[in-house]
């Protein structure tokens, strides 16, 4: 039967491949199929309708309201002007030198991708940073690609991604914390030396543009002024608390809210903006929120007793002990989580690292270090995630071309999140 | 700005040259809500400084090659290694306009290649050279003020503004290539990529 389940999980990433089902549509379907062929009842204990699809919807329920908060705050940081004027300040003192603006971008990119993440968190960084990076000389494909290794510098420090991996993996948050500070290290040396090296090898570059000017003139939009220099500590506030002051997550990120919210807007306009921007919110966090119903629903698929008997052998069978022959493996298995592949985490990866934890084949914080490891790769470089797909065509290039540039970067962050992991936890 | 006879003035053509720097600065990142007024100072005093530049010479390789009406491109410079590619495609297409805009007083026949070399250069020679500093200079924009610390500015798109002056001065246009390329973006209905995707899912 385990056999039967994995084909079944192939014929799913073979539909988010080929795009012929939503991601998160193919997960509860995968979910609701592999529970039946586990034998699990239609109903009471251990079953597809009270156990997978009741109990496992709201599973990631804490993930869910902590991607809404992020949101939110990710559209006060769009609404009140701070991100753009962060961007545009670092424009402004180093146009001059290319390599420096694209550093300052990563920079800003890296703040925004503690707060929220995705395409929201690409927009927020890149509607004024890819243009204004391209204006002073950087080339497309190095301005794209500053973008999205500037949002993983975040990632580790994403609050509602250690929430994400908390609940799923069922470690405490400060494990996850704990991983994600080694985590940092690797990824902010790889983000640095892709804007450098990049902008090194690929010089500057500057174009006669037909899109430089338009026949008709720009729409006059609202005049928003810069941001007060403390209103850009914002992106700050939840991760001073989380990190330094060890509040949880969710107050943390209602603290960020309320900074961005009394640093910039006026008293007797503050009710309207919250409720502008919160509404805006759920509008962003509504394509995760439905992936995060999904992978919950395909977490207690995978953990029913009679998936997990049947996938035991089979997983223990082809899974590397040795941490040598871990990191190696797995290594090599990095492009798996790319193009919605069975090693992504915000996808089957989620139900593959349940299985693993759930037939104790690895201990939950070495998957935790696999999982978050291939999450730094696939929010880089996959062409088909939503954060790469628009940074590269706002850019004006292909996400190809952009994944073929990035890759080798992420890749090596992989590899330095897998050594860790296998260094301390196997 | 000098002209022998004044050719057909359609809509495009009533903008005046700072006009037109006006709007490319405006449709530059970082200005979207800068004051109207600041962008003109900038544009006139970006459209002096490439006006005044002492001629240069484009010591890049020069490539020519089709594929700019599909990029949006009439020529770009690489810095490394230091290369010019004119867009012959786009080339061609601008003298079309050219003559149905009955625009031939103001940009003779080739003008706009000599155009594209000059424009490239000015990049070349900003890239290389301590012009950039006195462009900034010119300028004139404070990033920072602290008392008498002042911290000079970059105005992204100044650079595009005086490259196009230089050009006009350099190749004795009649009107800046600014004119011809807000032309060649309605004749190809070239649009910026939208900010928003279409489609979302993760």
């Amino acid at each position: 039967m385990g056999v039967v389940i994995l084909l079944v999980m192939a014929a799913g990433v073979a539909a988010m491949l080929t795009r012929k089902l939503p991601t998160a549509f193919a997960l509860v379907l995968l979910a609701v199929v592999i529970a039946f062929l586990s034998g699990a009842p239609l109903t009471g204990e251990n079953s597809v309708l009270d156990t997978v699809l009741q109990e496992g919807a709201p599973a990631l329920a804490a993930t869910m309201v902590a991607i809404i908060l992020g949101s939110w705050l990710g559209k006060l940081l769009d609404e009140t002007g701070i991100a753009g004027t962060l961007v545009r300040k670092i424009v402004e003192f180093g146009g001059d030198r290319p390599t420096v603006v694209a550093l300052g971008v990563l920079a800003v990119s890296a703040l925004v991708g503690t707060v929220t993440g995705s395409a929201p968190a690409a927009m927020l960084a890149g509607i004024i940073g890819i243009p204004a990076m391209v204006a002073v000389g950087v080339p497309k494909v190095t301005a794209a690609g500053t973008v999205l290794m500037g949002i993983a510098v975040g990632v580790p420090f994403e609050l509602p991604v250690w929430q994400f991996f908390s609940t799923a993996l069922d470690l405490p948050v400060d494990t996850v914390r704990g991983f994600m500070v080694k985590l940092f290290p690797f990824a902010l040396v790889a983000a640095v030396a892709y804007v450098v090296i990049e902008n090194r090898r690929r010089g500057t570059e500057h174009a006669w543009s037909l899109r430089s000017v338009s026949a008709r003139p720009a729409p006059r939009r609202e005049r928003l002024g810069d941001a007060p220099w403390y209103a850009l500590l914002a992106p700050v506030v939840p991760l001073v608390l989380a990190l330094g002051l060890d509040v949880a997550i969710i107050p943390s990120m209602l603290a960020g809210v309320l900074y961005a919210l009394v640093t910039t807007t006026r008293p007797g306009e503050m009710n309207k903006r919250l409720l502008r921007t919160l509404y805006g919110g759920f509008e962003v966090a509504a394509p995760p929120l439905a992936l995060f119903v999904a992978i919950g629903i395909l977490l207690a698929a995978v953990k029913l007793p009679g998936a997990v008997d049947a996938l035991e052998p089979l997983m223990k069978a082809v899974s590397p002990q040795n941490p040598v022959l871990f990191v190696l493996v797995f290594t090599l298995l990095v492009p798996l989580c790319l193009y919605r592949g069975p090693l992504n985490v915000f996808g089957l990866g989620a139900g593959i690292a349940g299985v693993l934890i759930a037939t104790g084949i690895y201990p939950a914080v070495a998957v935790l270090g696999m999982a978050t490891s291939y999450n730094q790769v696939f929010g880089v470089a996959d062409p088909t995630s939503t954060q790469t797909v628009w940074a590269a065509q706002y850019a004006g290039v292909g996400p190809q071309q952009v994944m073929v540039r990035t890759l080798p970067y992420v890749w090596l962050v992989a590899l330095g999140g897998l050594c860790v992991t296998a260094a301390q936890y196997l | 700005m000098s002209r022998a006879r004044t050719p057909v003035t359609d809509g495009l053509a009533a903008t005046d040259d700072i006009g037109w720097a006006v709007r490319l600065l405006a449709a530059t990142p970082t200005h979207e809500h800068r004051d109207p007024d600041l962008l003109r100072r900038w544009a006139r005093a970006a459209d002096a400084f490439g006006a005044a530049l002492a001629p240069v010479e484009c010591t890049a390789r020069t490539v020519e090659r089709e594929g700019g009406l599909e990029l949006g491109l009439l020529a770009r410079y690489t810095s490394r290694p230091p290369t010019v590619e004119l867009f012959t495609d786009t080339l061609a297409l601008a003298e079309r306009v050219v003559d149905a805009r009955g625009w031939r007083d103001w940009y003779p026949p080739g003008s706009v290649r000599a155009a594209a070399l000059a424009h490239e250069a000015v990049h070349v020679h900003l890239h290389h050279g301590p012009a950039k500093a006195a462009l900034k200079r010119a300028l004139g924009h404070s990033a920072l003020r602290l008392g008498r610390l002042r911290v000079p500015g970059h105005v992204a798109g100044a650079e595009e503004v005086a490259a196009h002056a230089y050009a006009r001065t350099v190749c004795g246009l009649g009107r800046s290539p600014l004119l011809l390329t807000a032309a060649l973006a309605a004749e190809t209905g070239d649009t910026p990529p939208p900010a928003r995707p279409a489609r979302r899912e993760n």
